[in-house]
């Protein structure tokens, strides 16, 4: 458990929390259609920036996307008392794609394009901080995944203080992602409604400082972050198994031993997709959560990605401060067959602790508890460190393969290596051939590891954790030439997909059917103490008993390494 | 129509990378999603992209395209009375 020292938002609908917090009160939203947007062919609904907005945001040699994080983060700052500069003071950035719109379709553009690490020690070194930053990818649930990172990192004693900074802008690369999806609404999106058509885009930034409940400091009033829980549901790259069973594993992890009747709302991830929302209502009716009110606030901000799971939490917080259940703008009729209280209308409680629900592309689901009753800490506590085994270890560069430090003869290179090795060493899995480099090489190096292991029954609650550098680099210049090529627009889903780094995770837990938690972490520069830390922290901080981790890089076609291992307590 | 099919296959195996796979080996009858290919809702898209690539048909999602993604040849007959180029 750790508590929340202050927070912001920096939206379309306005620069502070109170300002943020009033529009929705006021019903406003700042979803509206674009016409041939930054060249954005289709029509599309979206919350984004005006210019006026991007003008007066804008800080003097940063990105769009940086100046918007710099802003969120020094705003939380203003209202808390902690030493940025600390070593004991990590910063963790939520966000899918950080710097992605800098990313042009020719190799001249790329000297403006940052890898996500990169991007995170700027926008450090903006404030001064010390530590190595850590970037959290993990599709749409990036700023649960985050907090959580805050939470296990602060209570197995790595540090003191946390800044998670959940953030994506909206441009061409993204909106073309989902355009290929065709998973947009062509209007405002409308959450659990009968009516509903698919998600809206939208951009914004949210910060949250965290620090010890152990500090000796009074923390009555305040509002913690009880406990989380990520899972991943196995089923499907990009669409949610329909029994909801992903979502509801992380509900009954997370509420273990605490009273329903205290929440005064689930805060849902809410997408108004077809298939989002129909499996959290299913997810939650089993939880006995049916008459719990549902937040969803997707129809004032759309889907802010990296954001998304910071700034939901953020109004719920600040509207509970003052009783109150937003609601839910978009909802008229329900269209989801789980039972699940849902209201467009505006609704009053004086209970104060909540639950914020999420899920994402490549199967991971999150949850996350917080709460402003000092009294009740089911479930926390200081973090009882494990020490986890090496079980068996892979190490495959774009020329050598070696396991548990063998060295195993290959033929040819690059990618081609990666496929003589999957035809001649791994079992068949035809998806293998629709996977871009980066999936292939993570896919490889995993099923080594579990061909070596060669358990009689697969531990399904086994966790995959892996770190890099380079993000997707490589299918991201590939779908930037399906959209900005000379063949016109067509953005390509099946490339599309592998966008998102945390998709090698979703198919290697499909693979081998783990259900344990999926995450995705990108670092600036290869860092073992601090990968060591984050693997320890999930270890000690969660029910996980066995692990896939390690880092997996790939910048080029020809040019990557995986070296990762099993690890067990 | 022939001309067609061949195409469409050699389209539809380049862009869902299906490596190993020659036009020769899909039955133009043969379901593509489930048996058949075994191709899931990503490779549905992914068609879809073919078709206003490639002949300008333009499909909303895949809930539309279910009777004409049936196999290669009701595909065929679809472009076949619908392109625009």
């Amino acid at each position: 458990m750790i508590r929340v020292l202050s927070y912001s938002i920096i939206s379309p609908l306005g620069e502070t929390v109170g300002q943020n917090y009033r529009a929705l009160l006021a019903g406003r939203s700042a979803l509206a259609p674009y016409d041939n947007w930054h060249g954005v062919p289709d029509r599309f609904v979206a919350s984004l920036f005006s210019r006026e907005q991007r003008e007066k945001l804008a800080v003097n040699g940063y990105s769009r996307f940086e100046s918007l994080a710099i802003r969120a983060i020094e705003d939380a700052l203003s209202r808390a008392d902690v030493d940025i500069r600390s070593p004991r003071t990590l910063f963790v950035l939520s966000t899918t794609k950080a710097n992605v719109e800098e990313l042009g379709p020719t190799e001249a553009r790329d000297g403006a394009y940052l890898a996500p690490g990169s991007t995170a020690r700027k926008i450090a070194g903006y404030f001064g901080m010390t530590n190595d930053p850590v970037v959290v990818c993990n599709a749409c649930i990036s700023g649960v995944t985050a907090q959580l990172l805050a939470d296990r990192m602060i209570e197995s004693g790595y540090c003191d203080h946390a800044v998670v900074c959940g953030i994506d802008c909206q441009s061409l690369f993204e909106v073309a992602v989902f355009q290929s999806f065709k998973s947009l609404s062509p209007e405002d999106c409308r959450p659990f409604d009968i009516e509903r058509r698919g998600l809206n885009l939208g951009e914004a930034a949210s910060a949250v400082i965290f620090g010890r409940c152990d500090d000796g400091k009074d923390g009555a009033g305040q509002w913690k972050l009880v406990k989380g829980c990520l899972d991943n549901d196995a089923y499907h790259l990009s669409a949610p198994s329909p029994d909801g069973a992903g979502t509801l594993a992380v509900i009954s992890g997370t509420l273990d031993g605490w009273d329903r009747d205290d929440l005064a709302v689930v805060s849902a991830h809410g997408t108004a997709t077809m298939f989002n929302d129909q499996m959290e209502s299913v997810a939650l009716e089993r939880a006995s959560l049916s008459s719990v009110p549902v937040s969803a606030l997707k129809g004032y901000y759309g889907h802010t990605f990296g954001a998304a799971g910071v700034l939901e939490a953020v109004l719920v917080m600040r509207a509970l401060d003052d009783g109150c259940i937003l609601p839910v703008r978009g909802f008229d009729e329900i269209g989801v067959s789980g039972r699940i209280s849902i209201s467009n209308r505006e609704g009053r409680t004086d209970k104060s602790s909540f639950l914020k629900i999420i899920s994402g592309f490549g199967g991971c689901n999150g949850a996350l508890l917080y709460s402003k009753a000092l009294a009740k800490t089911a479930g926390s506590g200081a973090a009882v460190k494990k020490n986890p085994q090496t079980v068996h270890s892979v190490r495959l560069t774009d020329s050598s393969l070696s396991i548990d430090g063998r060295n195993i003869p290959v033929e040819q290179s690059g990618k081609a290596m990666l496929t003589w090795i999957y035809r001649t060493m791994l079992t068949d899995w035809p998806k293998f051939y629709k996977m871009d480099v980066f999936n292939r090489l993570v896919y490889v190096a995993s099923q080594l590891l579990v061909r070596e292991e060669n358990a009689a029954v697969p531990d399904v609650n086994r966790a995959l954790v892996f770190f890099n550098r380079s993000s997707t680099i490589v299918s991201d210049r590939k779908h930037i030439s399906t959209i900005c090529g000379g063949d016109g627009f067509f953005p390509s889903p099946s490339l599309a997909i592998f966008t998102l780094p945390n998709i090698t995770a979703g198919e290697v837990a499909i693979r081998n059917g783990y259900r344990g938690e999926t995450s995705f972490y990108i670092l600036d520069e290869r860092n073992e103490r601090l990968m060591g830390n984050i693997v320890d922290a999930t270890f000690s901080c969660s029910d996980v008993s066995s692990m896939i981790t390690g880092w997996v890089d790939c910048s080029a076609e020809d040019t990557f390494e995986a070296d990762i291992r099993i690890l067990t307590i | 129509m022939e001309d067609l099919i061949l195409t469409l296959k050699q389209q539809i195996i380049d862009a869902l990378n299906l490596e190993g796979v020659t036009p020769e080996d899909i039955d133009d009858d043969a379901p593509l999603f489930g048996d058949g290919l075994g191709l899931d809702s990503i490779d549905a898209l992914e068609i879809i992209v073919i078709l206003d690539k490639y002949y300008g048909i333009k499909l909303a999602n895949a809930s539309e395209g279910k009777a004409i993604f049936k196999s290669i040849g009701s595909i065929a007959d679809y472009i076949e009375k619908h392109r625009t180029k």
